[in-house]
């Protein structure tokens, strides 16, 4: 076993290569803007220069004379689109801001004209060639700024429901033996996946084929029919590999509609390439957010008063909102919980979902508010953790249907070197370098949604499965390969896997790191009718259990019974007997409280995820522990974080070899966050001033020195039936405070706002 | 279409298109006012298709294409070959990385223009008669990507990272590996696959 594909523990797969793999190695792996079309024209944009008034004119002269231009579309002459309503309050849309409809902008670099051209270079001369006259009024750019309006959450937004409290806060606060408040500031985020928000649509007659990156083909098929008047089986949404999506592609942008509409009138397969600093306003973003968290100990460290307050940036027309104290109030055993999300509307695009997007803010205030207390309590932060740990959250008083927090933390603990650590701040250095030793919990809810497969088994083994999920580098084929083989006792390299195409049955959304959990779920139950098929021709006494059964109710059939066991099948007998070349089975499975529409919804693009805190008589979270060390320039005040050490229980492991890739994907998106990414707002117009991934910085390789992933063995029956909770979105929320708390260690000095750079360092 | 059979010099006067827009090809209007002054016929209108050849992956490709045609956008839109990527079109990502007479560049900041006469080779060349490179092979031994968008462009430069001598500690190869972006943050199990192809590449 190498170190990218570590030995399987008990309640692991197998670490096999990736499904995928020779096709990413060749350059044969197809993502949407590579896929062929038949004399396309190009696209170009043309996006808002102001972020709050209107268009007076467009000159289109100039651009309309550059060679190789066919159309210029403009609000004056656009497809005319149906609305879609925001995701959260049942359509589609990540933002209902619909460009080309009037000449009002609603934010800077909002889409304000298409350019059309014969080739991609004359459709950018003509785009750069438009001449806009705007009026311009003053934006309001960001918290702080004139002209913002603040309100809670709750009431405006159907998908949070409730802040979470229990007890009474105010009265344990005021008792409380030791007090701290603190408040915390994250920033601005975008995703920047490597491959451009691109959009192909070609027509056939009446039918439209979109090749777009997604991360939700069911709602984009949905969402676009919806938008274009047309029935949604004549839209059909292919990305068989999708270059990243981090959350920047589970809704539906405005760009889709526009381009198929384009293309329909033009009669014409349209391609659209937008450019980098294009996608920071044409899709969304994790918008920046504000926390104050009051925390009550006693002296021994027990929690005895919890509140969390936070406030997230919004656009105007779209009460967006990610609300983590749904998390951070259930964390720890506490008796007395209050909390508060606001929601502040400016003149931004409509931020949306990027990795773990409640638990990376969220989490950010609480642990680093955890170290500050345990810094007070004199305490070592590992153990206030432990004493405040709990198998039952205080909200409702729900038991967790597993909770590993303790032993990750033990692990993680164990292969950092923490019982090294001398407590006191400042107190270690290598030379001109100061040495920090920070640590947090990391945690995740474990989200599922309905899903449908379909599975084909041939005589000689050859397996093929088909279920509309998403390759976005998760290792979707993969682990979908695996559980086929696994469940029907065949060879894996006999078994075909098709994603990433809206024609086949439907998978939820690739977000909340549902996708393993359900997609997974599915293809095991319509394995299991196979097997069921399967044995029913080689068990003959079947019609007389069938019989018991259906006169008295007791009983499953032998068959069934089989096909639910890990019985071995020989496939080609049970085809003998049965007479027939092929078996083919098409199931629908949803998991345990899903809501009753959730069937009809899987098929209109509307993702049902439960889990979480949401299910009815438990709560279902991941969980894992994460370690740094942090190396503080004393003079320079450069800061490196040379070593990321994390262990993660999350039930069943698929693939130790993709879920330690992801995991450490995470951790270095976790000290990205919290030392590098940040998108800096001009608060005098309301733009991003540093649209690029030249200025908004992400890690490279050199600042990656050591990723260290433990692998837990956990085991949870009581989640869905493969026993997986997703690690998609775990790795990369304790990183933030784990860096801040290794950083306070180094140098004393404690920093609430992300990210933390060498100008914020003082001495 | 925009690929044409058939071999044979270019017609076009790459010293006069270089000296009238080449340069200036980022900045379309600029392009056209210096190329006007030079009263240089083909580039007075760069959209004014011209004849180009490309040594790909050891084939000459004769195109007919606009003057502004970066290497990348005609291997992905002329000549399909989609492997290489557009990540940023800034030079700022390496998605778009090929070897031009061995050396790594950013095909998206390469007019195909300036590349007549040279060797491209794209991830598409790389492995021969059905066996993987030995690099991309190291990749899948090691599992160094996740999306896979950027991994063409990571092997590309990989492979050059070793033949410069740059793969002869990890920190090298992370230094030298550093222009290539992956968002999935692959990172140290790239640094793993090169670690493992070098010797293999170096021997021959």
């Amino acid at each position: 076993m190498t170190a990218a594909a570590p030995e399987p523990k008990a309640n692991m797969g197998q670490p096999v290569p990736r499904y995928d793999a020779a096709a990413k190695v060749t350059g044969r792996a197809t993502y949407a803007s590579d896929m062929p079309l038949d004399n396309p024209a190009y696209a170009f944009l043309v996006t808002s220069a102001i972020a709050k008034g209107r268009i007076d004119s467009f000159d289109l002269d100039d651009a309309r004379s550059v060679r190789g231009v066919i159309d210029i579309v403009t609000h004056e002459n656009a497809p005319k689109l149906k609305e879609s309503k925001l995701f959260s309050n049942g359509g589609y849309a990540g933002t209902t801001i619909q460009p080309l409809k009037s000449v009002d902008i609603a934010h800077d670099g909002q889409i304000i004209a298409v350019v059309i051209a014969e080739s991609y270079e004359a459709a950018r001369e003509a785009a750069n060639r438009v001449k806009v006259s705007y009026t311009a009024v003053a934006p309001s750019a960001s918290f702080d700024s004139p002209g913002t309006t603040a309100a809670a959450a709750k009431g405006q937004n159907a998908q949070f429901k409730e802040d979470a409290e229990v007890g009474d806060f105010a009265r344990a606060f005021d008792a409380a033996e030791v007090k701290l408040t603190a408040s915390y500031d994250t920033p601005a985020q975008h995703h920047n996946p490597m491959e451009l928000f691109t959009t192909s649509c070609a027509w056939m007659g009446d039918n439209l084929v979109i090749y777009e990156g997604s991360q939700y083909v069911y709602g984009l098929k949905n969402g676009v029919a919806e938008q274009l008047g047309i029935d949604a089986d004549k839209v059909r949404v292919v990305n068989p590999y999708v270059g990243g999506g981090f959350g920047s592609r589970g809704s539906m942008t405005p760009r889709t509609a526009i381009i198929a509409g384009i293309a329909k009138r033009l009669n014409r397969p349209i391609k659209l390439v937008p450019t980098r600093d294009q996608g920071f306003t044409i899709a969304t973003y994790r918008a920046e957010t504000r926390h104050e968290i009051r925390l009550g100990a006693g002296r021994d460290g027990r929690l005895v008063a919890l509140r969390h307050d936070g406030a997230e940036v919004s656009s105007r027309p779209d009460a967006y909102c990610v609300g983590g104290t749904k998390t951070t109030t259930r964390l720890y055993a506490c008796p007395n919980v209050a909390s508060l999300v606001s929601i502040v509307r400016a003149d931004r695009n409509t931020p949306g979902f990027m990795r773990s997007p409640p638990e990376v803010p969220y989490l950010f205030a609480l642990e680093s508010a955890m170290d500050e207390l345990a810094v007070k309590l004199n305490m070592d932060p590992v153990e206030l953790r432990r004493i405040n740990d709990t198998n039952v959250e205080p909200i409702g008083g729900k038991p967790y249907t597993s909770r590993s927090l303790m032993a990750c933390f033990d692990e993680a603990a164990k292969a950092f070197g923490w019982s090294q650590r001398s407590p006191q701040p400042k107190s270690v250095s290598d030379g001109d370098w100061l040495i920090g030793y920070g640590c947090a919990a990391t945690c995740y809810p474990t989200q599922m949604a309905p899903s449908a497969a379909r599975v084909r088994l041939q005589r000689d083994g050859r397996t093929r499965v088909e279920i509309a999920g998403h390759e976005i580098g998760t290792g979707a084929y993969t682990v979908i390969a695996q559980t086929a083989a696994e469940r029907l006792g065949v060879p894996l390299e006999k078994v075909a896997v098709f994603v990433g195409d809206s024609d086949l049955p439907p998978a939820p959304v690739a977000g909340g790191s549902n996708s393993t959990a359900s997609t997974c779920s599915a293809v095991m139950m319509v394995c299991d009718q196979i097997r069921q098929r399967l044995f029913k021709a080689v068990m003959p006494s079947d019609s007389l259990a069938d019989k018991a059964k259906e006169t008295v109710g007791i009983s499953q059939a032998p068959s069934t019974q089989a096909a639910k066991s890990d019985r071995p099948l020989d496939i080609e007998k049970a085809f003998d007997a049965l007479g027939v070349g092929i078996v083919e089975e098409y199931g629908e499975w949803k998991p345990e409280g899903a809501p009753l529409d959730s069937f009809m919804a899987m098929h209109s693009g509307h993702a049902r995820l439960v889990g979480g805190h949401q299910m009815k008589d438990k709560i279902a979270y991941a969980f894992g522990a994460e370690f740094v060390e942090v190396r503080v320039n004393r003079f320079t005040h450069e800061i490196r974080a040379p070593r990321l050490v994390g262990a993660f229980a999350a039930g069943r492991i698929m693939n130790p070899r993709t879920a330690r890739s992801q995991l450490m994907g995470g951790l270095i998106w976790g000290m990205s966050s919290a030392l590098l990414e940040a998108t800096e707002i001009d608060q005098r117009n309301a733009r991003y001033v540093n649209d690029n991934l030249a200025d908004y910085l992400v890690p490279v390789n050199a600042d990656v020195p050591g990723v260290e992933v433990i692998l837990l063995s956990e085991q949870d029956d009581h989640i869905n039936p493969a026993g997986v909770k997703g690690l998609g979105e775990l790795a990369n929320v304790g990183t933030n405070a784990a860096i801040c708390n290794a950083i306070y260690h180094a140098t004393g000095q404690r920093i609430r706002k992300l990210p933390v750079r060498l100008e914020n360092i003082e001495a | 279409m925009s690929e044409k059979s058939g071999s044979g010099p270019s017609g076009f006067d790459r010293r006069a298109f270089m000296a009238g827009a080449a340069g200036s090809a980022l900045v379309p209007m600029a392009a056209r006012a210096a190329a006007q002054d030079a009263n240089v016929s083909a580039a007075s209108d760069p959209a004014l298709p011209v004849d180009v050849t490309l040594r790909v992956n050891g084939k000459d490709k004769r195109l007919h294409i606009d003057a502004r045609t970066t290497v990348l956008d005609a291997l992905r839109e002329h000549l399909k070959l989609t492997g290489s990527k557009k990540g940023c079109d800034h030079g700022q990502c390496g998605a778009c990385t090929v070897l031009i007479d061995d050396r790594r560049v950013v095909s998206c900041l390469t007019l195909a223009l300036a590349a007549e006469g040279q060797e491209i080779t794209t991830i598409e060349g790389l492995a021969t008669d059905d066996h993987l490179h030995p690099m991309q092979q190291a990749f899948v031994d090691n599992d160094a990507f996740q999306c896979g968008y950027c991994t063409p462009g990571q092997i590309m430069s990989a492979v050059a990272c070793v033949k410069e001598g740059h793969a002869g500690s990890e920190a090298d190869i992370r230094e030298y590996m550093s222009g290539n972006i992956c968002r999935c943050a692959a990172y140290p199990n790239i640094v793993a696959a090169v670690k493992q192809a070098a010797p293999e590449i170096m021997k021959g």
